[in-house]
């Protein structure tokens, strides 16, 4: 794959299928100087959780990624990883295991693989918390790769708290066999530039795979978000949920695809997009993309911006609160459906707070 | 249940062949020499000359479009790209030659001039061979000719406008039709003048191998009211024919267009055709658009609304077959404040064939107060046929209301049940059930046109569901 653009421009986060390069949506350029490398390791991981039903170990593990950010990302985590955590899931556990990456002055850049196996039958929750002082400037390129076996059932919740002038670079990729149910609840929050690439292999028969976003921008913020569903499974089921808010000069692309491939059928597929405009200088680049070559499916997608309804904000402030305010409670109205999928009251209260502070 | 089997299109009328009669047939290829020789053959003023050979460097400049269909079939050096048939531009069908005439007749054209049209014009391979407009609208200071006639009587005003909405920058065959552009249409209609009846060009290729590069160019003043209806077909040869024409469209302040078409090019030509509107303040236009015909097409109307207040609707159907890949959609540029656009657009696909609908909405921070609300449905009627949604939506201001929805699916069968437990036949049923989804479109149509269009969907459908 050809990545370069220009000498010093490296093409990353590609669409599964290309439009019209004036529509500025194919991918997004970063330079190659944004590209750190780091030999020491990242310490300052903290896992906590039932360790007698998950097993983690630092074990290194092969990469071999259909889509990915770029070949130079995923190279720079094949080759100079500093953090790698294999885990295996061999049994029913309703306790969910944390990782929190603090990033601190001496710990500000993470290139790390994850590698999750969920054994047939199994069930588990899995959050990586990213979170870095203010005046870190943090990077972080990451993998999270999943297998989800026949019949489990597994939730991962990806929350980036990292600072405004991070940079924050995630590649997922999800095999999901016959009757496996997968949840993504990502929070997306932090990074001057955040570029996510999300693909999902939805191979088995009832194969599920859910995914849930919602995403802050401000000042001049960066949110490229890549997320992939391809359909091989008969009645199997792809539902991405979207919403997002942006303010100041704060920018988001965010591309949707749904593709059914031949003999998925009875496949149901459906993405909504809603972006919440703040301010009149944000923008928002939507591409929901629908990709058939299966006739007995169902796929729908809908996308909308806009500001938030007079009416609302109206009805709110005649209560008494202030402007802001009153925005702060939509925001966090549109955004509640999706934080019902975090059940953890303190990671929950985590993210609230920083809505309010974002929104300040 | 029993699959629908949906057999190709039955083109008759349209895939009869004249005999390859030309006065003047250019050689193969895109040189230099080759663009001189049409500009001589055309007896272009000098700054069409100078024109088309700056367009010619663009054309060499600009790569392939990295996206969409496969277009490594098209072979420039295969495609003769001036074809002039043995007659002048008649003002009387009487005047036209037989064999010409006789395919116009099959088409139906003079016909639907007689009935419902204010003005005709007939283009056969690369030049007009038939335009006519009803007395009164000359009275009232309208023009409807071809555009070598009006580069020649009003030559103003075409330099003024020609290309000027489009730039030969645009794409690589937007550049190439500036090279050896052809034929098409120039109307002007006055301020305040209404059109109570359509005009209507057609567009017929009959040289094998060859290309069509119409150019067409309307201007409707402040005011004004205009309904142009453009058809095409061609007969189906074995190699490759490339239709790459231009049509601009100026419509300025409280005026309104409507511009229809009805595509159905022979299954061996690649459609890369370029349309774009410049709305002015509280003008609008609509676009109707049915693609049946190409072996591919890419087209993507553009509407930008450069006036406040300017309104564009676009309601689009196509309909793909065995071999065809139809890349199509619609572009909305907001420039302006409380501007409005609507799109319906709808897809079939059936026997292999392959509908993508792409488009642009993109509000620009200027737009505050507009609207967009976009709309598209696919319908697949096998399990080898494609049907793909690839929409870019581009928001740069807040105060906007915004919308898109898209669904794809095959033809309900609790839909089938309930109509088959009303007394319908399950072919019956289907095609019904086709029919109501492609209403929203033929309703848009101009009579003849509905009745066309729900005949092609019939034919199609008729007697293929076992």
């Amino acid at each position: 794959m050809d990545n370069k653009k220009g000498k010093n421009m490296l093409r990353i986060n590609e669409t599964p299928v290309r439009t019209s390069k004036s529509f500025n949506i194919n991918d997004i350029n970063i330079n190659e100087t944004e590209i750190e490398n780091e030999s020491n390791v990242f310490e300052n991981v903290e896992i906590i959780g039932d360790s007698s039903k998950i097993q983690i170990s630092n074990n290194k593990t092969p990469i071999n990624l259909k889509y990915g950010l770029g070949e130079e990302l995923t190279n720079q985590v094949k080759n100079n990883s500093n953090q790698e955590f294999q885990i295996v899931v061999d049994s029913k556990t309703n306790k969910e295991t944390i990782f929190n990456f603090d990033f601190n002055k001496t710990n500000s850049s993470l290139i790390e693989n994850i590698d999750i196996l969920a054994n047939e039958g199994t069930s588990a929750t899995f959050v990586f918390k990213y979170e870095s002082l203010k005046d870190v400037e943090a990077y972080h390129n990451g993998i999270i790769k999943l297998n989800a076996k026949e019949n489990s059932n597994i939730n991962i919740i990806i929350i980036n708290l990292l600072s405004d002038n991070s940079k924050n670079l995630l590649a997922i990729e999800n095999t999901i066999e016959k009757n496996a149910n997968v949840t993504y609840t990502i929070v997306d929050f932090g990074g001057e530039k955040t570029v996510t690439n999300y693909y999902s292999n939805v191979a088995g028969d009832f194969a599920k795979s859910n995914l849930n976003t919602i995403y802050l921008g401000k000042d001049k913020q960066v949110l490229d978000l890549n997320y992939i569903a391809e359909l091989y499974g008969e009645k199997s089921n792809v539902n991405i949920e979207v919403q997002g808010a942006l303010k100041d000069k704060a920018r988001k692309n965010f591309k949707g695809t749904i593709d059914f491939k031949k003999g998925c059928k009875k496949a149901v597929g459906e993405e909504n997009e809603n972006c919440m405009l703040l301010s009149d200088t944000a923008k928002s680049i939507a591409l929901p993309m629908l990709l058939c070559s299966e006739e007995d499916v169902e796929g729908a997608h809908s996308s909308s911006a806009g500001k938030i309804g007079e009416k609302e904000l109206f009805y709110i402030m005649s209560r008494g609160f202030e402007l802001k305010e009153a925005q702060k409670l939509l925001v966090r109205a549109n955004f509640n459906k999706i934080l019902e999928n975090i059940s953890n009251e303190d990671l929950k209260n985590l993210i609230l707070k920083n809505i309010d502070l974002k929104l300040d | 249940m029993a699959k629908t089997q949906v057999e190709d299109i039955d083109r008759n009328v349209y895939d009869i062949k004249d005999k390859d009669n030309y006065d003047f047939k250019i050689e193969k290829g895109i040189t230099k020499e080759i663009v001189e020789e049409i500009s001589k053959q055309k007896n272009d003023p000098e700054w069409m000359r100078e024109f088309r050979l700056k367009a010619l460097e663009v054309y060499n400049s600009l790569e392939m479009p990295t996206w969409g269909p496969d277009l490594s079939e098209l072979n420039m050096e295969e495609i003769a790209t001036y074809v002039r048939p043995k007659t002048k531009l008649n003002t009387s069908w009487d005047d036209v030659p037989d064999d010409i005439k006789n395919t116009f007749d099959r088409l139906g054209i003079p016909e639907a001039e007689r009935k419902s049209l204010a003005g005709v014009g007939a283009q056969y391979d690369s030049e007009v061979v038939y335009h006519s407009m009803k007395e009164d609208l000359i009275k009232q200071g309208v023009i409807y000719t071809d555009m070598e006639t009006a580069i020649r009587e009003y030559p103003d005003l075409v330099k003024q406008y020609f290309m000027k909405c489009v730039p030969v920058n645009d794409h690589k065959f937007v550049a190439l039709h500036g090279a050896v552009w052809s034929g098409g249409s120039f109307v002007y209609v006055p301020k305040n003048v209404k059109l109570d009846f359509p005009l209507q060009s057609y567009f017929r290729l009959n040289s094998p191998e060859s290309g069509q590069f119409e150019h067409t160019l309307i201007i409707v003043e402040e005011g004004a009211s205009l309904h142009f209806i453009e058809g095409c077909s061609a007969p189906k040869y074995n190699k490759i024919n490339l239709h790459a024409g231009c049509v601009e469209l100026i419509v300025k302040d409280n005026a309104y267009l409507r511009y229809s078409t009805i595509e159905n090019w022979s299954k061996n030509m690649m459609n890369l055709n370029t349309k774009k509107a410049m709305i002015g303040k509280n003008a609008q236009v609509d676009w109707v658009t049915g693609s049946f015909g190409s072996k591919i097409s890419m087209l993507y109307p553009l509407s930008q609304l450069n006036g406040e207040g300017a309104k564009t609707e676009y309601t689009g159907i196509s309909f793909a077959g065995e071999g065809q890949n139809l890349d199509t959609g619609f572009k909305a540029i907001h420039n302006a404040p409380n501007t409005s656009s609507v799109v319906n657009a709808k897809s079939i696909s059936k026997n292999g064939g392959k509908c993508t609908y792409r488009s642009l909405i993109k509000i620009s921070p200027k737009a505050k107060g507009s609207k967009s609300s976009v709309s598209c449905e696919s319908l697949m009627l096998d399990d080898i046929s494609v049907s793909d949604t690839i929409p870019v939506n581009d928001i740069q201001t807040d105060d906007v209301e915004f919308s898109h929805e898209a669904k794809i699916g095959k033809i309900s069968d609790k839909t089938i049940f309930y109509l088959m437990s009303r007394g319908l036949s399950e072919e019956d049923a289907k095609a019904m059930i086709v029919r109501g989804f492609a209403y929203p479109i033929s309703k848009e149509l101009p009579v003849e046109y509905a009745v066309e269009m729900n005949n092609l969907i019939n034919l199609e459908l008729e007697g293929c569901i076992g």
